[in-house]
């Protein structure tokens, strides 16, 4: 490439206005494609990390009876190579009765009640990063604002919760989601406070209802107890912030009846006392064993070990005569990683990801066309410069290679731009979607009325000394600062991304980069198209014709 | 002033050879041109010749339309003639493949036009470089990149310009502009000087210094071929061709 074609395309560039409306064009539509994808990537990754942060990566499952012997089957697990810690969990539904309103009418909500090992727990997942009332190191406390309760606690109701019980009085203690009571305020700035200090959460009790299930299926008497409230959790997870209440595996068990128990047999005789001959113990059940992986397995691979491992747990205790209980048949019990239980909500996500990508390809046209046009004008405007440099010795290839590489460049910077733009939007994207959530200051929409006065006298004095494009420009100005004042100023604040419609409090922040890098191919390729129409027309160009411009 | 280039940066070794009166560095033969306009064809040239030897200032004069820019395009390779012939030292240059024809533009003649036709996005001293950023490539100019800047300043200073360098063009008067586009058309050292109505867009005292200038070069020992449709300017040159009817009288 020729040297001129080098200045010339840098004269090009930063002596006119037109090529920074391209690059505008480009930096936006690059922008506008990397923070919509990077957002869906982003959104992608959360439904997939919270896997990890709600139940490891591994479930295995058999709902409602439970799993005997899984002491046993952990045990097994923990000995695969892939998996790091398993832990074992009841999970069921019950009601839940709040400490609130005053008085003996208090609300009562359903839940998903998880009976945990909090110990084991905590291993498996990531329950003790999700546990909010807790002081948090130095520098946490320190952004923390004056009237965040965890300012003023200490870590007693951090270890409580990670015990699952209060240990002044030894009572059972429950951890409840973030969202479960109405009392709980979610701030701008992601933070909670109660609507009532009164009703902060960890000062009060609740009570469980669980539904045992009889063997027949067959519902019996339901069963109570009452938990201190030790903690809330906050997993980001909208659904499950909104719905889970967490009780120590005991309690739970206790209250489903899947604790160990005896056996009696009703067939025989009933003795002296008047109760039935115990025959055995049934052992305690567990309806999941929650698994995670080891750093660098992946989920699939420690789902093939599992299942290896309960094939050999089952036969196991159906060859053990001591046994009464045996394990169910591996081809009742669901053994899923995570993400094929979650398979329903992100195959949806993924499409979507995927057509959003093909629509905002158009995108990449409408970048191809606005060059295509920008650069017809220009090579119109160039005609006698086109002939001066022929009739310099330039070749048809070097004035073909001025507009290719004024595209090129024109490419590269846009997608520069649009790719930081890109960035420092999703970057700041929560604290962006905050501050529209705000009502705007005063001074911002009088200072835009203040412009559209401003423009409007120059509207005037361009109709007074009839310059109709002046005219013209002012005018537009005008309209656009006054009606973007009006909008400013009636703007009361609007959140669009609401949690409880898009499963996370938050929006995701995370910059998709493999996108942004074909994003950016995309849009460089698509500028040079769009400048090959009108270079090739500027190669065509006669250089005597042009010369006879003046 | 040709002499004080450094010798290498010679195209060829062109009109420092000594002038031969009876070699022809251009030789147009008979050559036809004919423009078409849709259906309606207008035959510019219709059997024009030429001849211009070494060291010779040859005027062109002919009323406006006759054709003397048309001639002047053909030898310098601008445009290619219908019929007819336009040779180069002996070489038949209307047979030149695209790419040499562009390299002869560039190092062998040098145009100036009526209208200046000076780049308006690169200031003097780039438009005056602006042959050898065409003809160099990216290895030579690496190279010789401050050698050639010298001799565009040096050219500059001569023509009185020493004080624009930066300025665009559309800050000088036009008899400053025409002298920055004779300088770029001295740029490469080529044989022949094409000039095409020079004075055309100039008072005329303006117009006088830049003949002075061009007198100058020609006593320097540069071949020039001039367009004028003015008597008195074509006076200035050695010897006068008139172009009627687009056929040399
Ligand atoms: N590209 C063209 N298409 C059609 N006619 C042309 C073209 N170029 C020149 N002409 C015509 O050819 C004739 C000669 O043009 P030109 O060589 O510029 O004459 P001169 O320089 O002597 O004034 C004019 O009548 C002009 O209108
Ligand atoms: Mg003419």
């Amino acid at each position: 490439m020729g040297i001129y074609v080098q200045l010339l395309v840098r004269r090009y560039l930063t002596t006119r206005i037109i090529p920074l409306i391209a690059v505008a064009a480009v930096a936006l539509c690059v922008a506008l494609v990397v923070i919509v994808v990077s957002v869906m990537s982003g959104f992608l990754d959360n439904l997939r990390n919270s896997g990890r942060t709600l139940m490891g990566d591994v479930v295995v499952s058999y709902p409602v009876q439970g799993i005997p012997h899984y002491g046993t089957l952990i045990r097994d697990i923990e000995r695969l190579p892939g998996a790091a810690a398993a832990s074992p969990l009841v999970d069921t539904y019950g009601l839940i009765r709040m400490p609130y309103p005053e008085g003996s009418n208090k609300d009562v909500v359903t839940a998903q009640v998880w009976a945990i090992e909090p110990e084991s727990f905590a291993r498996v997942t990531e329950f003790d990063r999700t546990i909010w009332w807790k002081p948090g190191t130095a520098a946490e406390a320190l952004a923390m604002r004056e009237d965040d309760p965890r300012r003023s606690i200490d870590d007693t109701l951090h270890q409580d919760a990670l015990a699952m019980k209060d240990r002044a009085t030894g009572r059972p203690g429950a951890v409840l989601g973030m969202h479960v009571s109405v009392v709980n305020q979610r701030q701008r700035d992601g933070t909670y406070r109660p609507r009532v200090d009164y009703w902060w959460m960890p000062r009060h009790e609740i009570t469980v209802t669980l539904v045992p299930i009889s063997e027949k299926g067959t519902i019996s008497q339901s069963n109570s107890r009452a938990f201190k409230v030790v903690n809330e959790v906050m997993s980001g997870v909208f659904q499950v912030d909104k719905n889970r209440v967490f009780i120590p595996l005991k309690d739970g068990q206790e209250l489903l009846r899947l604790d160990e128990a005896p056996i009696v047999d009703t067939t025989a005789e009933p003795g002296p006392d008047g109760k039935y001959p115990v025959v055995g113990m049934s052992p305690a059940r567990a309806t999941q064993v929650l698994v995670r992986a080891k750093p660098g397995v992946a989920p699939q691979e420690l789902k093939q070990q599992v299942t290896d491992a309960y094939e050999q747990f089952y036969l196991r205790t159906a060859a053990d005569p001591d046994a009464r209980v045996k394990a169910p048949s591996p081809a009742y019990v669901s053994i899923l990683t995570w993400e094929e239980r979650l398979r329903d909500l992100i195959g949806p996500v993924e499409r979507e990801r995927q057509m959003m990508r093909i629509l905002f390809s158009i995108t990449y046209l409408v970048c191809a066309g606005l060059i295509l046009a920008i650069f017809w004008s220009i090579v119109s405007e160039k005609t006698r410069d086109i002939g001066i440099l022929r009739a310099t010795g330039a070749s048809r290839s070097g004035v073909l290679a001025i507009f290719l590489h004024y595209g090129l460049v024109i490419g590269v910077v846009g997608s520069g731009i649009g790719t930081g733009l890109a960035w420092l939007v999703i970057r700041n994207i929560n604290a962006i979607h905050e501050a529209m959530g705000n009502e705007v200051p005063a001074f911002v929409w009088v200072g835009s009325y203040l412009l559209a006065a401003g423009a409007l006298v120059m509207t005037v004095r361009a109709g007074r000394h009839s310059r109709a494009l002046g005219f013209l420009l002012w005018t537009v100005l005008t309209l656009v600062t006054a009606g973007a004042a009006t909008g400013l100023m009636l703007h009361k604040g609007f959140l669009i991304w609401d949690p409880s419609v898009y499963y996370f409090a938050t929006i995701p922040s995370a910059m998709d980069w493999t996108n942004a890098g074909i994003t950016c191919i995309g849009a460089i390729v698509f500028s040079v198209l769009g400048a090959a129409v009108p270079a090739a027309r500027a190669a065509d160009i006669d250089p005597v014709r042009a010369l006879r411009y003046e | 002033m040709n002499d004080a280039a450094p010798s290498h940066l010679h195209a060829t070794s062109g009109h420092h050879a000594p002038a031969t009166p009876a070699s022809p560095v251009l030789l147009a033969r008979d050559v036809q041109r004919t423009y078409r306009m849709g259906r309606v064809t207008v035959p510019v040239l219709k059997g024009a010749g030429i001849e211009v030897r070494h060291g010779e200032w040859v005027a062109i004069l002919g009323s406006s339309g006759s054709g003397k820019s048309t001639l002047l395009h053909l030898l310098g390779g601008l445009d290619r003639p219908d019929a007819g012939t336009v040779e180069f030292r002996g070489e038949d240059i209307s047979r030149f493949a695209p790419r040499r024809l562009d390299r002869y533009r560039n190092a062998h003649v040098g145009f100036v036009f009526q209208f200046y036709h000076l780049l308006p996005e690169l200031n003097v001293l780039e438009n005056t470089m602006l042959p050898a950023t065409i003809g160099v490539g990216r290895w030579e100019w690496l190279r010789r990149r401050e050698e050639i800047r010298e001799r565009a300043r040096g050219l500059l200073e001569r023509f009185g310009l020493a004080h624009r360098f930066r300025h665009r063009p559309a800050e000088l008067s036009g008899g400053e502009r025409q002298r920055v586009a004779i300088a770029r058309a001295l740029m490469r050292n080529p044989e022949v000087l094409l000039a095409d109505e020079p004075t055309g867009n100039l008072d005329a005292k303006t117009g006088e210094s830049i003949l002075d200038m061009i007198a100058e070069q020609h006593r320097a020992g540069l071949t020039i071929v001039m367009v004028t449709h003015d008597q008195w300017i074509a006076s200035r040159a050695d010897r006068v061709v008139h172009l009627v009817d687009g056929r040399v009288a």
